[in-house]
């Protein structure tokens, strides 16, 4: 009996299981009738995963289904990307990030092309050279920009006007900048060392672009092939050994704990009023609000020559749109993209979300910080950060963070190289 | 020399000698201050994240990102309980994760067994000796080696869905399974089957009603490693299923993760809501996942 008892218990349970599967098999097969089923409609899968503006594009596909009733939108933000490729399943209309992980896509032709819609037309022309430098297919528009985000370094108003202070606009302005603030006993710059990548975007990015036209460099290299080394005309040894000296120069006024410190400590600190200045692009200023919604953070592109007019801001393509070769169902998800590429839509994306304006037609930026920034990019005084330029399998990111640790740059920028040739010579 | 080894275990003997190191050790009501530390310390590392994620999950946004992570939560807000059931789409994420685990536990539990008791009964037979090592080879296998062609074999067959998910885990599941279970059998006298033969029992009949429910431990303990594998997992439930409505809890919560910016409150409370289930059961089956953990291991 004794033996009996517990197979008694678990035949039940075993019973209660399948019960329990019966019921969320069924509550599945019941949701998937649910969608519509029209004739006439067809439903296009969106994927934008940015996970701050998953509600505000809820709303959009809200109003779009309001507007019309042809197509319908489901909003995708967790599937795996590379998954859907692969499985040849493809989301009909894409807003990502352009950055690595699209231009595999788009080298290889997986994404169809946009050149003959009108709102392509519409993309300012300055920009282009951005996103080709990134990964081009020859003959198409595979992306469309939507949303450009320009990075500089914030800085705290309150601070340096206490200290009578003006945005440098050299680089020896910059360094005397740094001295008075040290002087006066307050962190010139707050660094997090501890997350690479805040190196690798902040002062890695802003030296080297604010020397280099990095577009520029990447084409040559690129143009180079494997042929990278201490002979070549154009190499990280070479040129890019100057800027990291300057980055390096940086490191010195920085807080003394930079090394453990990260990303949030860095956004706590800096509201907080601790540092008088902060290498982070605008997607901290709202980490920043979240402790201190009245700090008063401006702007300024880190001059690191001696020619104020060499002043850039660096750039990336927060979000561009892209329609997969894969997708059956191009026509509605070009609609869609017609509807997101509205003026009104567009437009108060950007306001919204800290970017700035990628149309000919789109208003200049107004918030606060970024006004600051405007000048620079309506004359195209911007670059794309070298560290996004970079493929991700050379670890960019830590070689940086051992730059910022006060490594020797020669050796560090001799292996970039070494991996650069590597990497060329493979593809 | 028969006579010494006679006087040697004589029970008046041995109790004597076994007191000694313990009246070395200062007598058997002093604390053990090593072992004490040693359990303080591991408590430590089980609580204090435990206590962490209790307090971040009641926090303001604001107070979330201060830098305080064990400060208690002042004021008292459940914003971050309603934004992750709002994001994740709590009650569908969950039924979906449930189904999974479900699907792949009984699976697990009901495949591994009946493989392993044919395994150890046949040992002699090279066919089942030989399947035993195949099964077993599947361990060496890592998902991430086989997701490709997964991604690519389940889109194909129509199982880029949870149905399939479930399917994936029982299988990976199995070989570790199947050697516990394996494991388990032999240690179980086969005089009892004999007898239930004798009455005039199937294999079948054997099979569920003596040898099944003795295995009862093993199963909890089989049932609780498929469990925490199934509910935890991230990888294969982001790869498989295509439809996003579809997708598992830990897949959902990864919207919580971002270089650019910490929702802390969010994440920690969406990560209770999901934690909550496998805490829930490991409290209830522990007895039985003890049990089988150390019979397993006698074995």
């Amino acid at each position: 009996m004794d033996a009996r008892r517990p197979l008694g218990s678990l035949d039940l349970t075993r019973r209660g299981f399948l019960r329990g599967v019966g019921a969320v098999g069924a509550t599945a097969a019941l949701a998937s009738c649910a969608r519509p089923a029209g004739a006439r409609t067809t439903e296009i899968v969106f994927f934008q995963s940015k996970p701050e503006v998953i509600g505000y594009f809820d709303d959009l596909i809200q109003r779009f289904h309001e507007a019309q009733s042809r197509v319908r939108v489901r909003h995708d933000a967790t599937s795996n990307l590379a998954g859907s490729f692969v499985r040849e399943t493809p989301p009909d209309l894409g807003l990502l990030n352009y950055n690595f992980e699209i231009s595999r896509y788009v080298e290889r032709g997986a994404l169809s092309d946009l050149g003959d819609m009108p709102e392509a037309a519409r993309i300012r022309p300055d920009l282009l050279p951005l996103v080709e430098v990134t990964a081009t297919y020859p003959g198409r528009t595979s992306v469309i920009p939507y949303s450009l985000m320009a990075a500089a370094v914030l800085y705290n108003r309150t601070i340096f006007a206490e200290h009578g202070l003006t945005p440098p606009t050299t680089w020896d302005e910059f360094l005397a900048v740094c001295d008075t603030l040290q002087a006066a006993g307050v962190t010139p710059v707050y660094s997090t060392f501890r997350d690479p990548w805040t190196i690798a975007q902040g002062h890695f990015d802003y030296a080297v672009g604010g020397m280099l036209d990095t577009t520029e460099f990447f084409t040559d290299l690129k143009a180079q092939g494997d042929d990278v080394g201490p002979d070549s005309p154009v190499a990280f040894q070479q040129q890019f050994r100057e800027p990291v000296e300057r980055m390096q120069q940086i490191v010195a006024y920085t807080n003394p704990d930079a090394a453990s410190r990260g990303y949030g400590d860095g956004n706590l600190a800096f509201a907080s009023g601790a540092a008088a200045m902060y290498l982070q692009g605008p997607w901290a200023l709202t980490e920043i609000a979240k402790t201190n919604p009245d700090l008063d953070v401006g702007a300024f592109p880190l001059p690191v020559t001696d020619d104020p007019a060499d002043r850039k801001v660096r750039v990336n393509v927060d979000l561009s749109l892209w329609i997969p070769e894969g997708s059956t169902k191009k026509e509605a998800a070009r609609e869609f993209l017609s509807f997101l590429m509205q003026p009104e839509v567009i437009d108060t994306y950007n306001a919204d979300n800290l970017g700035f304006g990628v149309t000919t037609d789109a208003p200049p930026v107004t918030h606060p910080t970024l006004v600051e920034l405007r000048e620079y990019y309506d004359r195209a005084a911007f670059y794309l950060g070298a560290s996004q330029l970079v493929p991700q399998s050379i670890p960019l990111q830590n070689y940086a963070q051992s730059l910022a640790s006060g490594a020797d740059p020669l050796p560090v920028l001799r292996t970039l190289d070494a991996d650069w040739a590597r990497l060329a010579f493979r593809s | 020399m028969t006579q010494q080894t006679l006087v040697t275990t004589t029970p008046g003997q041995v109790p004597v000698r076994r007191r000694r190191p313990f009246a070395r050790g200062g007598g058997e009501d002093r604390p053990n201050r090593a072992a004490t530390t040693a359990l303080v310390v591991c408590s430590v590392a089980v609580f204090l994240p435990l206590y962490a994620t209790l307090s971040m999950a009641f926090k303001t946004t604001a107070q979330a990102v201060d830098g305080r992570v064990f400060a208690l939560p002042s004021p008292l807000s459940i914003e971050g309980f309603v934004e992750a059931w709002r994001l994740t789409n709590f009650p569908r994420g969950f039924a979906i994760s449930v189904f999974v685990t479900v699907v792949t536990v009984v699976g697990t539990v009901a495949l591994s067994a009946l493989a392993a008791y044919a395994i150890a009964r046949n040992w002699d037979h090279k066919l089942f000796r030989w399947s035993f090592f195949y099964l077993l080879a599947a361990m060496f296998l890592p998902f991430p080696v086989l997701a490709l062609s997964q991604v690519k074999l389940t889109g194909m067959v129509g199982l880029a869905n949870p149905v399939g998910v479930a399917l994936l885990h029982i299988m990976f599941q199995l070989s570790f399974s199947v050697l516990l279970f394996t494991a388990f059998i032999r240690s179980l006298p086969e005089e009892l089957e004999e007898s239930a033969r004798l009455d005039g029992a199937s294999t079948w009949g054997v099979f569920r009603r003596v040898v099944f429910p003795m295995m009862a431990p093993m199963s909890a303990t089989v049932a609780i490693f498929a469990f925490l594998a199934s509910w935890n997992d991230f990888m294969m439930p982001s790869l498989i299923t295509a439809d996003s409505t579809l997708q598992t809890l830990p897949v959902l919560q990864s919207v919580f993760q971002s270089q650019f910016s910490s929702n802390y409150n969010v994440a920690f409370a969406s990560y209770l809501m999901a934690m909550a289930p496998a805490i829930l059961v490991y409290l209830f089956t522990q007895r039985w996942v003890m049990a089988g953990v150390t019979q397993g291991a006698i074995k």
